[in-house]
């Protein structure tokens, strides 16, 4: 018998397959280990992340697996984000590490792993079934992550939903990826861009077959990505969830969602996007639905008085931003999607980590418990308006550039393609909308600083999650003033996708 | 349109196939109904050696040791699965389908020690 | 060195925010001293910089031109002619001033303040400097921040509700602006191929009627809130009254002036045929805010709320000089910028002084102060005949110039705005009267203090630049003229205006008349034509 290697290409894989093997061992040292630390696991679970980074970094691009794996530019930058908010979710969790968590802490970062391992291999897929595999070992985990507080009703109450929600969206998705087989007979996504094509042009119109497939893709890739109308569970999974695991959900998970949904129709579905392919067309419908996100996140975020479900329909919003670069089609709209979603990880993971600082001294993540925190605890205050600020668009934080360059990648396609006009209604009601935003984190900022009495709470910091809020602040100041080598890598992403610029 | 209609007439025969299926279960209930002798007696109707006669209510809760010991079970009914056709076409895999099946019943048996060490193996 | 003058004057600010955070919050005398002595060389610096300049070149001095984005062509492009010259100057002056008026009154998170001071005034500084679309947004939108606490964390009674006011209506103009900006650059890139945001670029860019009315329009609107133009004038009233006294000064002597002057550098020079599409509109609006706003301040209990509708009434005159359209009414309304910044600044100041003694603004609750503050009664004096513009006194200069200009372009205009002038001397004087002259009626007011020194220091320069700018406006005058004669070159394109000595401007454009100007001449023969003369 002899020992034959075939050509997978496994050193693409290296990354994920030591980041899963890493996670393996932290679950390992916790069950071995018999007088516990309250920290150890968790710098475990941060050096691993930091040598996959490293190892991430030494990765060079190529195919394998027949095709199946492929290590692009946007494999690689969408990882790097996974990993960054693994990174930050997993620092600002040391908080609820010393009293809530006091068993199971070898699983909670060991699933986060897990996670982040899922995500990463879907951003890799190359084909509709492993990208769906992918997507599957990203949510379960998370469905036990956010049900991690065992004896918290609202925890409970979270991970059932997130597992009902997440598990019938996953049913959508497959059965919207059986049409998109039957169409094309195959599950690779550069093959089935050619085949579908033919198929449309051998038949003329597909009719309402591909309809079906788009809707229920749609929806499926939708309820991750919390697009309304298949946002209705974020709010409550957030509030209830542990404040790390919402943030990794908020993030790492939003930006899986963002990859799979980038491939399967900027990839797959590349030539329906047009409306001169009505009525299969899926440009308008997502257009549609980004509307939706923008007004609704951004309206209905005004009267949360819990900042979890305030910063969970801000996040519904900003996914409505992200979908303006998508529907745009063009090497613009690519780059700052990847973009936006990594100046988002800086500033929704720091904001999430300050709700932590906070939450684990006060035990509340009501609005009215910031109220004069500005006297009593600057530094957190200032970071938190800083990344609220960033949320909102301010100049010069890496969220406006981020958001700049969406409306650019909107209006050079309108401007481009007199078929796509509406890009043009598109931005304007993100413009409009991101004036609404203004107002409600400014309630925040409001709150911290200009209440009349000092907070009666003076909040602690530990040390990573001190890092975190570092991080975060620098990362959006030095991005937001010199964005140019992010952006210049995300511009690969349109590459990957076979868009010239 | 015309190819259209062509693809779906390739699948008129599922549905004639489907009919035909649910027709001759029909038919043949609707057959033994006029066939067999009518006698319906109370011993007819308990279940007969499927298992015993309940007690009590069906209702009733189950030691949560069970549902863990089922998991346990599933986990390795699925191993089994994978393992059979391996094993019917190792010949031609050779030895990299050895180390990746090792790999695999290592990650379980990785399951199996989280789980013995979590004291799931234990009936308290 | 000099060659880096604009980003020195710009950035200067930040050292001292930097030198700031190091300091521990309570030390509130180090702070305070640190943040005047860098307002101060910035000061100088600005101070430097105008010595420097040279008033006879045209075009941009100072340039510097750095790629900054290169993937979608943005540089680090700052340079000044005549009129972002004196804006810049005034800024630093005012910051001096703002800083020092802030000495007592802020007792409640200083270090926060006088960071937001600084950070304030590196924004705008920066909008003056930048001849970069983007950059120009970006320090646009970087004062909102310091803004809103100053207006939030220091202000009155209505602070919150003033302060959010205030962001969201400039947020909203500024984003439509930001449309606008993306949309000429990628109308620029299928002009010639290559991403920029330069402004100097865009001016010699041609768009097509229909979207220059559309980009006209969201560029007109944003600075018109700022500026504010009526009907946006609503925000201006409450963050006003509300903010503390540096805050007004700053936001009256500097921040409305960021509305004109994106008029003057933006929309005239590139959006030249929309710019007389729109000028019967928005000069019937500034006609409207010149009436409306004086009537209203006449109306007025409280000073500062006077002050602040008499701010809604001299940017009117402003934007009326601007549309005017040709080398008076322009160069009048930039110098008026620079005066109504002035003036209206010392008036915010001197209530302030009166606030910080009586904790009340309230016009009735003075009268007869003249007896009992007479240096101050002096100053008080002199402020107002400058903002009403008295001949000597810098106003009577600008607005003369305007009525000119607006006179030459449409006699109707520029009588309905002389009236403006009139009316403004009504309510200042008997505001003036009130409050000063008459018998001391309250008690409280008998035993009120004269101002001080440091007051003094405050007051004195303002009224040196007022008399200087009445009697002897020529230097500033002669850096106005090449910069304006620019912008009208541009306008020039799309008008028959003629710049120089015959200076002649067409009667009332009615949108027919354009039509025929823009449909059967060739604009840029006119244009042309109109250079050779």
């Amino acid at each position: 018998m002899e020992f034959a290697f075939p050509e997978y290409n496994l050193r693409l894989m290296a990354p994920e397959i030591f980041l899963f093997l890493w996670a393996l061992l932290i679950i390992a040292y916790d069950v071995l280990t018999k007088r516990k630390s309250e920290t150890t696991a968790g710098y475990l679970a941060l050096a691993g992340l930091m040598i996959t980074g490293l190892i991430l970094g030494f990765t060079g691009t190529g195919h394998g697996f027949g095709n199946m794996f492929v290590s692009d530019t946007a494999a690689k930058f969408f990882k790097i984000i996974f990993l960054g908010s693994a990174f930050m979710a997993i620092g600002s969790s040391f908080g609820i590490m010393r009293e809530k968590i006091v068993n199971h802490r070898g699983e909670f970062y060991g699933l986060i792993l897990f996670s982040t391992v899922g995500m990463m291999f879907l951003s890799s897929s190359n084909e509709l079934l492993s990208l769906y595999i992918g997507l599957e070992l990203t949510t379960i985990p998370l469905f036990v992550l956010a049900a991690f507080f065992k004896d918290d009703k609202l925890s409970v109450e979270a991970g059932i939903k997130y597992f009902i929600v997440g598990a019938f969206s996953s049913a959508l998705l497959l059965y919207g990826i059986s049409f998109l087989y039957g169409l094309s007979g195959t599950t690779d996504l550069v093959q089935m861009k050619i085949n579908i094509a033919i198929t449309h042009l051998t038949f003329q119109n597909i009719g309402v077959i591909l309809i079906l497939a788009i809707v229920l893709v749609v929806a499926g890739i939708g309820f991750k990505l919390s697009l309304p109308p298949f946002h209705q569970w974020v709010p409550d999974v957030y509030q209830g969830s542990p404040t790390p695991v919402a943030a990794f959900l908020s993030v790492g998970s939003k930006a899986a969602g963002l990859i799979a949904f980038a491939k399967i129709f900027v990839n797959g579905l590349f030539a329906f996007h047009h409306p001169d392919m009505a009525p299969n067309d899926w440009g308008r419908l997502v257009a549609l639905l980004a509307v939706a996100a923008m007004i609704l996140g951004n309206t209905v975020a005004i009267r949360q008085t819990n900042i979890k479900r305030m910063l969970g329909y801000s996040s519904i919003a900003q996914v409505g931003y992200i979908m303006i670069g998508i529907v745009a089609m063009n090497a613009l709209g690519m780059a700052a999607m990847g973009f936006y979603i990594f100046a988002y990880m800086f500033a929704n993971m720091g904001a999430f980590a300050a709700v932590a600082i906070v939450e684990d001294k006060t035990g509340s993540c009501e609005i009215s418990t910031y109220s004069g925190l500005a006297r009593t605890s600057p530094l957190l205050s200032a970071t938190f308006a800083v990344f609220l600020l960033s949320l909102a668009g301010i100049p010069p934080l890496a969220g406006f550039m981020a958001k700049f360059y969406i409306f650019a990648a909107g209006i050079q396609a309108a401007q481009h393609d007199p078929g796509l006009y509406w890009m043009y209604w598109l931005v304007g009601i993100a413009l409009l909308t991101t004036v609404f935003a203004i107002y409600y984190y400014a309630n925040i900022i409001k709150q911290m600083y200009f209440a009349k009495e000092p907070s009666p709470h003076k909040v602690t910091y530990n040390f990573p999650a001190l890092t975190v809020l570092l991080i975060g602040l620098a990362g959006l100041f030095v991005f937001g003033i010199y964005p140019e080598p992010v952006l210049h890598f995300a511009s690969g992403i349109a590459s990957s996708f076979g868009i010239i610029p | 349109m015309e190819g259209t209609a062509n693809s779906m007439s390739e699948y008129l025969s599922v549905l004639i196939f489907i009919f035909v299926g649910i027709g001759s279960v029909l038919f043949t209930f609707f057959l033994s109904r006029l066939i067999r002798p009518h006698n319906p007696y109370k011993e007819k109707s308990i279940p007969y050696e499927c298992a015993e006669l309940p007690i009590g209510d069906s209702w009733f809760k189950f030691n949560n040791r069970f549902y863990i010991f089922a998991l346990m079970f599933v986990i390795f009914d699925v191993e089994v699965v994978f393992l059979f056709p391996w094993a019917v076409a190792f010949g031609e895999l050779g030895l990299f389908a050895l180390v990746e099946m090792i790999i695999f019943i290592l990650i379980l048996f990785f399951g199996l020690f989280y789980a013995w060490r979590k004291g799931a193996l234990k009936w308290v | 060195m000099e060659s880096q003058i604009l980003t020195l004057v710009t950035f200067f600010p930040l050292l001292g925010i930097v030198l700031m955070l190091a300091i521990p919050k309570n030390q509130h005398d180090s702070i305070k001293s640190i943040c005047l002595i860098v307002s101060f060389i910035t000061m100088l610096l600005s101070f430097w910089m105008y010595a420097m300049f040279d008033p006879i070149a045209n075009g941009m001095q100072f340039e510097v031109d750095i790629p900054w984005i290169t993937s979608l062509g943005i540089h680090y492009h700052m340079g000044i002619d005549g009129i972002s010259l004196l804006l810049i100057v005034l800024t630093s002056v005012l910051s001096v001033l703002a800083i020092l008026s802030s000495w007592i009154s802020i007792t409640k998170a200083v270090k926060g303040y006088y960071i937001s001071m600084l950070l304030l005034e590196v924004g705008m500084i920066g909008v003056f400097c930048s001849l970069d679309l983007f950059m120009f947004y970006v320090f646009w939108e970087v004062m909102l921040v310091p803004m809103y606490f100053i207006i939030g964390l220091w202000g009155g009674p209505r602070r919150l509700y003033a302060a959010i006011k205030f962001v969201l209506f400039t947020m909203f103009g500024s984003l439509l602006m930001l449309v606008a900006i993306l949309y000429l650059v990628f109308a620029y890139q299928s002009y010639s191929g290559e991403y920029s945001f330069d402004m100097l670029k865009m001016m010699e860019l041609p768009i097509a009627y229909g979207p220059q009315l559309y980009l006209f329009g969201a560029f007109a609107l944003a600075f018109a809130i700022k500026v504010p133009l009526f009907p946006f004038h609503t925000w201006l009233p409450d963050a006003h009254v509300q903010a503390p006294t540096a805050g007004s000064v700053i936001l009256a002597g500097v921040l409305l002036k960021m509305g004109t002057y994106g008029f003057v550098r933006i929309c005239l020079p590139i959006f030249p045929e929309a710019t007389v599409a729109y000028l019967p509109y928005i000069c019937v609006l500034s006609l409207i805010a010149i009436i409306y706003g004086a009537l209203v301040a006449m109306v007025q209990k409280d000073v500062k709320s006077l002050v602040a509708f008499s701010s809604v009434s001299h940017m009117g005159f402003i934007m009326l000089g601007i549309f005017a359209l040709n080398l008076q009414g322009i160069e009048g309304a930039v110098l008026q910028m620079i005066n109504h910044g002035v003036s209206t600044g010392a008036l915010f100041l001197i209530v302030g002084m009166i606030y910080e003694r009586r904790h009340t603004r309230l016009i009735e609750e003075f009268g007869g102060l003249a007896k009992v503050m007479p240096v101050f009664a002096t100053f008080f004096m002199i402020t107002t005949l400058s903002s009403i513009g008295l001949p000597l006194t810098n106003g009577f200069v600008g607005e003369f110039l305007i009525l000119l200009g607006a006179f030459k372009a449409n006699t109707v205009y520029g009588i309905i705005a002389a009236s403006g002038v009139i009316l403004s001397a009504c309510y200042m004087l008997w505001m003036y009267q009130r409050v000063i002259f008459g018998k001391v009626t309250k008690p409280e007011n008998e035993k009120l203090k004269d101002v001080n020194w440091r007051e003094k220091l405050i007051l004195i320069p303002l009224v040196l630049i007022i008399f200087w700018i009445g009697v002897y406006p020529k230097p500033l005058l002669d850096r106005i003229e090449p910069a304006v004669k620019q912008v009208l070159t541009y306008v020039s394109k799309a008008t028959t205006v003629n710049i120089g000595e015959g200076i002649q401007i067409d009667q009332a454009r009615t949108t027919d008349e354009v039509e025929i100007i823009l449909g059967e001449v060739d604009p840029v023969k006119v244009g042309s034509e109109g250079m050779e003369e």
